[in-house]
């Protein structure tokens, strides 16, 4: 224990304009759990990168059991016992679990053939920690592009144990798992450290730093800002250690007036004229845009009359799903994930097939057919999966903060200046403080926190009446988590509707003035005002009845 | 948080040389071989000559750097037969006649477009694959072709239209450069400083992204193929203003042609990356290819066997750039 398993010192990479490392170093030990945590793009996966072998960095040393260690590539990582999850997933959708967790392993071979028989044995042995998260069977033989995104994560995890690492990587391996695969992971990581495997763990989750983690090392423009004992250490002085001098805003509703900027901001670039017939739409049911502006959040008295009204809304995984809600509400979606949450976003979208059911907006019918309909009525969504259904990994940031609302900006529909959609890009660039190198970047050089706030920054553009968000902060860090509860607010002070999903149910709670419990696709339970609590939501979740403990 | 969101300069030493440059380069050493190899071929009037070649193809692949662009497989074959039914079409309204060429001309056009919109439509609605869709159009037109002319095509290029495309201008250049270079810049404008130019970059980056952000995604494709038949519609026209009389098979040739063209340029096959200047000096690489080839007397198998060559050595150099940069 007395001598370092790892020793990173001086780590510099340089990409383009982007200094992401700045001579970091981080020194660790066996047996320990330990935390890397950090702003979003201060350097924390591409440390982890250059620890795997898949970024060479430009100078800095690696010192592996007191010995310098060369990495040129994944493989002498892999000789020297190094095995990496990483933030963005590699699994093949188009093989099988056993041929995922095994591939590059190439275990025994007869004649030059894969033994399908000692592969799968190697990978059953590997996934049979987590047999808990497949609720008991494991997924072997299935196409990976079956599973969901957490299952495929655990695979992912499973894929790096069977290398049998020394030094186990994970970044952000917890951001799309369930509450209850977040344990098993626990546990797992529990076992590794008792057999004196050296865990480094970066989420930007604090409770789960702390739960599990011995140590932890910030980092901060690819500078190292310090390492602590997380036994004598409080979120609030982690917290200060990340955002460095900037004070931290109050975690805890605050008025939306002070500290963070006018939630009209949210709206640069949208001017005056924005969404030509908002304001005609909204006269046609008298007073919504008096009642948008009046209503005092938290706590407000139900208003009659409501700006979103859904009935009987069903879908493959919806069962008769009705909720009303006013101006200015958010409200939130409990339960366990994968109950039919997302799909129900995507249904209000006009994303998912709907067999039965309508939804009203401002009394008008809100189409529910197509997502462009949608968009043109004012909706708003904010994916789940980012890389799949947000982002365009290949585009400029520019064009995907531009997408969603460019047309109003355009001249006759079509020409686009491009002082006005750089000056929109910015604007959202700094309100979320997107850290970047040049707006014509591709989107995909962006750390993964940052490329959230690209898709949730192109909505924020176009004005929303109804915003829809899939887990929005999923993998952004504190500072920016804060920005954008402070935007969802906003939001919602202006009138908006805003409905949250959220894996995290502080965040919840934080947020919702109510909250929808859902289980197998139907609303079970309602929990609103006091009664939202982070014990009530995972009681809710579990579907055990109030006053019934834990 | 104390990330600064200001905009570093960009570091000139991380600079890689991008398909565009590569493709240039390339057409710059086939000229300077060419002279090597036989004096004379990089004289003023033979360029011109081989710029002039270039632009017809230029031009019918400004269409298909648009669906290409558009991803999901999309290329359309049919250009060539379309640019050569366009040509029949005006050379039979104008009939040599300067009073004809507007009515002429608006009518290619017009079913051109119409074309591409039944392109376009069975794409989308039907979902049929682009390959199979456009190879089925080049039947179809070519029997629309036999049935407009009954198997002999007539007409004659208005003059005003051969002295638009063969008349000297500035610098003793043809105006048919001219035409491409307005065409080129505004396949430019239209891919990137339009909505239509963002929305179809999306549709080819990620088409699920796309519907979720709002994007007319059929609506995008459909007017892809739209524009794509009808600036093949129009490099036929062009080509009828240079030949001035036309044949059943004018422009028919164009079809692979003007799909390496695009590739060579550096637009992905799979859609989302890529643009026209990229196509433009594709266009010309072809040319001064085919050019030297005809010099040195190369024809038949081995011209193929060169062709591919070319292609497939840039291709892998392109490969190469990508996988250096992310
Ligand atoms: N391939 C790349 N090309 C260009 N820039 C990159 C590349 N990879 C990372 N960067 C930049 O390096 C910086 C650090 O990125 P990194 O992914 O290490 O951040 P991070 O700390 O993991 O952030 P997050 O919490 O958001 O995941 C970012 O500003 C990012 O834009
Ligand atoms: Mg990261």
């Amino acid at each position: 224990m007395s001598t370092a398993l790892l020793e990173m010192t001086g780590v510099r990479k340089r990409y383009g304009g982007v200094q992401a490392l700045d001579g970091a170093s981080l020194t660790a030990v066996r047996g320990e759990v330990h935390a890397l945590l950090g702003p979003n793009g201060s350097g924390k996966s591409t440390l982890d990168k250059t620890l795997a072998g898949t970024v060479v960095p430009d100078s800095g040393e690696i010192r592996i059991d007191g010995a310098v260690a060369r990495i040129g590539g994944p493989r002498d990582a892999h000789a020297l016992g190094v095995a990496a999850v990483y933030q963005q997933l590699s699994i093949v959708g188009d093989l099988t679990v056993t041929q995922n967790v095994v591939l590059g392993l190439e275990p025994a071979r007869r004649w030059g053939f894969l033994d399908h028989r000692a592969a799968r044995d190697r990978a059953g042995a590997a996934l049979e920690r987590f047999a808990a998260a497949f609720s008991g069977r494991l997924p072997l033989d299935r196409p990976a592009g079956s599973l969901g995104p957490g299952e495929l994560q655990i695979v992912e995890v499973a894929k790096a144990l069977a290398r049998g690492p020394r030094i186990l990587v994970l970044d952000e391996a917890t951001a799309s798992l369930h509450k209850e695969q977040v344990e098993v992971l626990f546990e797992v990581v529990g076992e590794l450290r008792a057999a004196g495997v050296l865990v480094l763990f970066t989420s930007h989750r604090l409770d789960e730093v702390f739960a599990l983690c011995d140590r932890a090392t910030v980092l901060r423009n690819g500078r190292t800002a310090g390492t602590v004992e997380l036994a004598d250490t409080d979120e609030a002085e982690l917290v200060g250690l990340m955002v460095g001098d900037v004070p931290h805003r109050a975690p805890r509703r605050a008025p939306a007036t002070t500290g963070a900027p006018a939630p009209t901001e949210a709206f640069v670039g949208a001017g005056p004229e924005a969404r030509p017939g908002a304001e005609a739409e909204a006269e046609a049911v008298p007073g919504a845009e008096a009642r948008a502006g009046a209503e005092a959040r938290p706590g407000a008295e139900a208003v009659p009359g409501a700006r979103l009204e859904v009935r009987g809304l069903t879908t493959e995984r919806l069962r008769d799903v009705g909720f009303t809600a006013r101006a200015g509400e958010v409200l939130g979606l409990g339960g366990l994930q994968g109950q039919g949450q997302s799909e129900l976003l995507l249904a209000l979208f006009g994303a998912a097939r709907v067999s039965a059911g309508e939804a009203l907006l401002d009394g008008r019918p809100l189409p529910l057919t197509s997502p462009v309909r949608a968009a043109r009525a004012g909706v708003a969504l904010v994916p789940g999966d980012r890389g799949r259904q947000g982002m365009f990994a290949t585009r400029p940031i520019q064009e995907n903060l531009s997408l969603a609302s460019m047309r109003r900006r355009a001249r006759a529909g079509l020409a686009l200046g491009a002082a006005a959609e750089r000056s929109a890009a910015r604007s959202m660039v700094e309100r979320l403080r997107i850290k970047l190198g040049s707006l014509a970047d591709p989107v995909s050089t962006l750390s993964g926190g940052n490329q959230q706030k690209v898709v949730i920054g192109k909505w924020l553009l176009d004005r929303p009446r109804v915003v829809l968000l899939d887990d929005p902060t999923k993998g952004v860090d504190v500072a920016a988590k804060e920005e954008i509860y402070a935007i969802v607010r906003g939001l919602a002070d202006d009138g908006a509707v805003v409905i949250l999903n959220s894996s995290d149910n502080r965040e919840l709670a934080e947020l919702s003035d109510r909250v929808l419990v859902l289980f197998e696709g139907a609303v079970v339970e309602e929990l609103s005002g006091a009664a939202i609590t982070e014990g009530r939501l995972v009681a809710g979740a579990l579907r055990l009845a109030p006053g019934e403990s834990l | 948080m104390s990330a600064p969101t200001v905009e570093a300069p960009r570091r000139v030493l991380a600079w890689r040389p991008g398909p565009v440059a590569l493709a240039g380069a390339i057409a710059v050493a086939l000229v300077i071989a060419g002279e090597l190899l036989s004096p004379g071929f990089a004289g003023y009037g033979q360029l011109v000559n081989l710029m002039r070649v270039a632009a017809f193809l230029g031009v019918i692949a400004i269409g298909q750097t648009i669906v290409i662009i558009a991803g999901g497989g999309g290329v359309d074959l049919s250009v060539g037969k379309v640019a050569t039914f366009a040509a029949i079409i005006g050379s039979r309204v104008m009939a040599g006649d300067d009073a004809g060429i507007v009515p002429a001309v608006a009518l290619a056009l017009l079913v051109s477009a119409g074309i591409g919109l039944v392109n376009g439509l069975c794409v989308t609605l039907l979902r049929i694959p682009p390959f199979v869709m456009t190879l089925g159009m080049i039947g179809v037109v070519q029997g629309l072709i036999l049935a407009y002319t009954g198997g002999q095509a007539s007409g004659r290029a208005a003059p005003a239209l051969t002295s638009l495309v063969n008349g000297r201008v500035v610098g003793d250049l043809p105006g048919l450069l001219f035409l491409w270079l307005l065409l080129g810049l505004l396949a430019v404008w239209l891919l990137r400083r339009t909505t239509f130019g963002w929305n179809l970059f999306a549709v080819g980056a990620n088409r699920t992204a796309a519907e979720l952000t709002g994007v007319r995604v059929n609506r995008t494709l459909i007017v892809a193929y739209v524009l794509s038949a009808t600036f093949a519609g129009l490099g036929g026209i062009l080509l009828l203003g240079y030949t001035e009389s036309v044949f059943l098979d004018l422009a028919d040739q164009y079809m692979l042609p003007s799909v390496a063209a695009v590739v060579i340029g550096g637009t992905l096959l799979a859609g989302g990356i890529g643009g026209y200047a990229g196509t433009a000096v594709g266009a010309i690489v072809l040319t001064v290819l085919q050019g030297l080839l005809t010099t040195l007397d190369i024809g038949g198998a081995g011209r193929t066997v060169v062709n591919g060559i070319v292609l497939l050595v840039l291709l892998s150099l392109y490969g190469r750039q990508r996988r250096l940069r992310s």
